[in-house]
């Protein structure tokens, strides 16, 4: 581990300022729009990722996945396959040397399927050999008999169903109870919502390359978002010590949390241990779409009173999430549906019941804003329907009950971080709305519901405002130990940042030469590649990067920094508060010292390290009570949607956002971060479901499974960012990603009801359930 | 980036600065196809080299605007011992006007089809053109590979069906002319050799529209896509209902009783209530009521949900279609 990178590896950021403009210097420090190295590289499309590596002499993997969601295994044979010329090994379940199980959370999924296979797609061999195709064409000559058994697909039957794992069906429970069960309102109103199975669907397939090492170990190229929870899975899989499994992060090419699907990696490490050559494997798009973890599917059924003013009295909800076949990391988003299952309102009652089921469905896992995306949509369903029973304004009965710092959530935790709830909503409120085309507007100018020369018809359309208040958890829950390490090294006028968190386009590298530029005065700033050789800082996942690896990132700084001004303090006679360093400077107060960097340093090479844990949780306990997350972030949409009636298509106009953001650390990253977030609720809510039928999916491409194009995005506009420090993060800062993905979707089913006035309580949002009937007919 | 000196990351698109050395066998490791791919590239000038080349290497694949083809060959379903390209043959990317019809070379792109001087001959067509999907894959896909593939989504297909277009087939026995509906349904195959050169498309100097029903606003496979024609000579209304058979439907009833309303020497204007009607007899006609159960005891099964929402769907396309071409 040198730290300097040398320009010709898969870099995750390239260490050469490829971006470096010339003239004034570059923008630099917090708070200020500095652009990201690696942008340039990307849009050339010379920027490496996993599936550009290539290693001398290396061998092609395949995987073979069942073509059935559940099925019993008779009998394997790979002689066929293993014949074939070009092909140097098959491995099955008999060679998984360590651990046969591998999980997120909970070790329940087998590395090849052994007798029992529980989803469409699950891995069963891999073969390695000298051609892609070759490769291909020997996974499907393995010869593997089943005996096909009934699938269970409905989450509603698992409960009474044969179990179908010996861990049983049931992942997770939990019946939180909060207040007087007794309490009854003037006004009661009642929905049923379900929400489909959104696909991360990265840009950019899951790719690996393994390679041997002299002493028996392996490494695994790989874009991995949380490279040591991985090196550990591999490792215990493999029979090997960890240190003997190293995993170099390559680029990532798109990430929603947790990327790399294991059940590729795994075998690939495998099959380059057994051949002692690299293995390579690029997965297609249907691989993909079989084998990583999808957003939970869930059932929601809320019942909600409140008083003849509109005050929230009470909540029940059960929330049913389908897991799939495997826990992953579903008990982490039961816990968060449960929680957030009443919303940034306040609620003096709550019984929430919340099951994580098992069934033969493509796996769920990790996707961000898991569980609270659903149950934004859901109580946001039902703060319609309270609004509309009453009379009242959408906007006006939210704002009745929104919470604020200080407020409980239902899980008995007090919300102690900035809760600017009723400001967000005040500010997207208040938006003027875009204009409709009215008889004098040019109709042409009109992009209608069915797009550009489409099928739309004016007089079909009706306009709907609507509004969704959404709130995520930041960082690990119930008692996660976050911990994040970082190294500054400081050498002349460069500093270096080595930290094993990863830059997924979040923009972390951008911002850890932020925090280095701030604290310590030197501009160039280098980001060293990832790899688990250096201590872990844990999954790139609900903005936790932000928080614990920036703050070891400024930590280590101000640690340098500290050894930097120590001796000239000390030689001038003063204290290190009385110096400042800025644009490679060192001053003192009076102005009697100014030095460089560089020239402090005399040659000298300064490193610190060192860590940042938040302060920790707890579990949620039998009745869901419990301090379990450490920050919340908040933030309010207003959607405007045209629908075309008679035929149910829907185009979103504009959505406006107000967020609350702690501290704005680079503006215009945080405003894209947003942008893309909202991105990807809007295919939430209008297109992205991957379908099954029977346990079968359906439509693993990206013709079936519909993203939003250009022409589905709206303007976004932010218009409010509330810079409300939180002073447990490092800076103040909130994560800003996930909370509009969980927002938009339910922001967006309010305005599709408000323009049809029929429930809509189905996401993604069926051209069905949009039409209105016309009576006349 | 790797520290290890063995592990090299190569970006399979040659740039400026990428090194491009001589290293012996390198380049077989960059490119994932090559010991399977295609042997033989043919990149015939002329339609009649094309056949020839077809004819000499039966196992050859003719290959155009290639959007389905590649799809194909790139997630290794399909291997082809040899591809013939019709990308060079310029008498098929153009088109000539032939006895009050236009001759379609079978090599017009989506994209040529969609420009203005294109619409005004055949509006219909343009229009299907310009909805056919992303720019990328309208400036590569063609009228013949549209037809050739016929995919139950082909954008195309219902224009054409509505239109009565007939298909010039080149081959080596010299050239046969098929109605489009023919191929498309099964009726006639492509023999061995042979190509769609052209197809032909009477030039009928009326209104037409092409509408289309997708999941999202941006360019997406039709749910339900609707073709209409009017042919005022004949005194003719033809339509076409794609995508929700595995061909394009003709509800031959419902236009014989909408054009026997049309006042052709007038106004040709309908009431909202015919349009509807006709919408409804259209859809009634592509998405029928199961069969009454033999006995006759019970009520036949009523259409499931989703088959009533997509008859409903064509009865608007096909309600707004109509409208739009009398307007």
């Amino acid at each position: 581990m040198t730290g300097t990178a040398d320009g010709h590896g898969a870099a995750t950021v390239p260490a050469t300022a490829v971006g470096a403009v010339p003239g004034p210097p570059a923008p630099h420090g917090l708070g200020v729009s500095v652009p990201p190295l690696d942008s340039i590289a990307k849009t050339q499309g010379v920027f490496p990722y996993a599936a550009d590596l290539w290693a001398e002499g290396l061998l092609w993997a395949a995987v073979l996945r069942s073509p059935h969601p559940h099925a019993r295994i008779v009998s394997i044979d790979p002689s066929a396959a293993a014949a074939m010329p070009g092909v140097r090994t098959v491995v099955t379940h008999a060679d998984v040397a360590g651990d046969a199980a591998h999980g997120r959370k909970v070790l329940d999924r087998p590395v090849f399927a052994t007798d029992l296979v529980r989803h469409h797609g699950e891995p069963i061999a891999a073969v390695a050999a000298n051609h892609p195709d070759t490769a291909r064409l020997a996974a499907t000559a393995i010869a593997v008999e089943y005996e096909v058994l009934d699938p269970v697909t409905d989450p509603e039957q698992a409960f009474s169903a044969e179990p179908l794992h010996p861990d049983g069906n049931l992942i997770r429970h939990i019946p939180l109870s909060y207040g007087d069960p007794s309490v009854v309102g003037d006004v009661i109103v009642e929905g049923v919502y379900r929400i489909g199975r959104q696909d991360p669907a990265p840009i950019g397939a899951e790719a690996g390359l393994a390679v041997p090492r002299p002493d028996g170990g392996v490494e695994l190229y790989t874009a991995s978002t949380d490279p040591h929870a991985d090196r550990d899975l591999a490792a215990a899989c493999y029979g090997l010590p960890p240190e003997l499994v190293k995993v170099v992060v390559t680029g990532v090419p798109g990430a929603m949390g947790e990327r790399e699907d294991a059940g590729m990696l795994l075998p690939l490490g495998l099959l380059a241990l057994r051949t002692g050559h690299p293995v390579k494997l690029a997965a297609t798009r249907e691989e993909s779409f079989l084998g990583h973890a999808h957003r939970h599917p869930t059932l929601l059924r809320y019942r909600h009173h409140a008083d003849a003013e509109g005050t929230l009295l009470k909540v029940e909800a059960q929330i049913l999430l389908d897991a799939g076949a495997y826990a992953d990391t579903s008990a982490d988003a039961l816990a968060a549906a449960v929680s957030f299952a009443c919303g940034p309102y306040v609620v003096p009652h709550a019984f929430i019941e919340g099951w994580a089921v098992r069934t033969n469905n493509p796996p769920s896992g990790h996707v961000r804003g898991e569980g609270a995306l659903q149950v934004c949509a859901a109580y946001e369903g039902q703060m319609d329907k309270l609004a509309a029973k009453l009379g009242l304004d959408p906007a006006e009965l939210r704002m009745r009950n929104v919470m604020a710092t200080g407020d409980l959530l239902p899980t008995g935790q007090t919300v102690t971080c900035p809760a600017p709830v009723a400001d967000l909503l005040t500010a997207v409120r208040d938006e003027p709305l875009p204009p409709l085309p009215g008889d004098d507007a040019d109709e042409s100018e009109w992009l209608l519901p069915g797009g550009p020369d489409g099928a739309g018809d004016p007089r079909a359309v009706r306009r709907g405002v609507g509004y969704g208040l959404g709130m995520v958890h930041m960082l690990g829950a119930e008692g996660t130990d976050e911990v994040s390490t970082a190294t500054v090294k400081v050498q002349g006028s460069v500093a270096t940042v080595v930290c094993a968190a990863v830059e997924t386009g979040q923009g972390f590298s951008t911002l850890a030469r932020q925090i280095v530029q701030e604290t310590l005065g030197v501009e160039e700033v280098h980001i060293a590649p990832v790899d688990t050789d250096q201590p872990p800082a844990g999954p790139a996942a609900r903005g936790r990067h932000t928080w614990v690896s920036g703050g070891a990132v400024e930590r280590a700084a101000k640690m340098v920094r500290t050894q930097i001004l120590q001796p000239l303090a000390h030689k001038f006679g003063m204290s290190t508060e009385l110096l400042t360093i800025a644009d490679g400077k060192i001053t003192s107060y009076d102005g009697v010292l100014s030095t460089t960097v560089a020239e402090a340093l005399e040659g000298k090479e300064l490193w610190a390290t060192a860590q940042c844990r938040p302060h920790p949780t707890e579990p949620l306990d039998d009745s869901g009570q419990g301090d379990a997350y450490v920050g919340l972030a908040f933030c309010a949409i207003r959607a405007v949607v045209d629908v075309d009636v008679e035929l149910g298509a829907v185009r979103v106009v504009e959505l406006t956002v107000a967020q609350d953001v702690g501290r704005a650390l680079n503006p215009r990253q945080l405003r894209a971060r947003i942008e893309a977030g909202v991105t990807q609720g809007i295919g939430a809510a209008l297109s992205e479901n991957l379908r099954t039928s029977r346990g079968i999916v359906r439509h693993p491409d990206l013709t079936g499974y519909a993203l939003p194009t250009a022409l589905d995005v709206p303007d976004i506009k932010i218009v409010k960012l509330i810079e409300e420090r939180d002073v447990v993060a490092p800076f103040g800062a909130k994560a800003v990603s996930v909370v509009p993905v969980v927002t938009s979707p339910a922001a967006i089913a309010s305005a599709v009801r408000a323009a049809t006035a029929r429930p809509v309580g189905r996401l993604p949002i069926r051209p069905q359930s949009a039409v209105v009937h016309d009576e006349r007919r | 980036m790797c520290q290890s000196c063995h592990v090299q990351a190569v970006s399979t698109y040659r740039t400026a600065g990428s090194r491009d050395t001589g290293d012996r066998g390198r380049g077989i490791w960059l490119t994932t196809h090559v010991p399977h791919a295609a042997h033989t590239v043919t990149l015939p000038r002329s339609l009649d080299e094309a056949v020839a080349a077809l004819t000499a290497m039966p196992a050859a694949v003719p290959v155009a605007g290639g959007t389905d083809l590649m799809a194909g060959v790139n997630s290794g379903l399909l291997r082809p011992a040899a591809l013939v390209g019709l990308g060079r043959i310029s008498e098929i990317r153009g088109w000539q006007y032939q006895d009050g019809h236009a001759l379609l070379g079978a090599g017009l792109t989506h994209a040529r089809m969609g420009r203005p001087d294109f619409a005004a001959l055949i509006p219909a067509l343009a229009a299907a053109a310009r909805a056919a999907g992303p720019p990328q894959i309208r400036n590569a896909g063609t009228l013949g590979g549209n037809v050739v593939t016929s995919g139950p989504t082909g954008d195309a297909l219902p224009v054409l069906a509505a239109l009565e277009a007939t298909l010039v087939i080149v081959g080596p026995d010299g050239s046969r002319e098929i109605p489009v509906s023919h191929l498309l349904a099964g009726v006639e195959m492509l023999r061995p050799g042979e190509l769609v050169g052209f197809v032909r498309v009477p030039l009928l100097h009326a209104p037409q529209t092409f509408l289309k029903a997708t999941g999202r606003t941006g360019p997406g496979r039709a749910i339900a896509s609707v073709a209409v024609v009017l042919d005022p000579a004949r005194r003719g209304v033809r339509c076409a209902v794609g995508a929700v058979a595995p061909m394009p439907l003709r509800p031959l009833d419902a236009e014989v009783w909408v054009a026997s309303l049309i006042d052709w020497d007038g106004a040709r204007g309908l009431a909202p209530e015919v349009r509807a009607a006709f919408g409804e007899y259209v859809a009634a006609a592509c998405i029928p009521d199961p069969p009454a159960p033999e006995d006759g005891a019970h009520e036949p099964p009523p259409l499931p949900p989703a088959a009533l929402h997509l008859r409903r769907t064509v009865a608007i396309l096909a309600r707004r279609a109509l409208g739009r071409a009398l307007a």
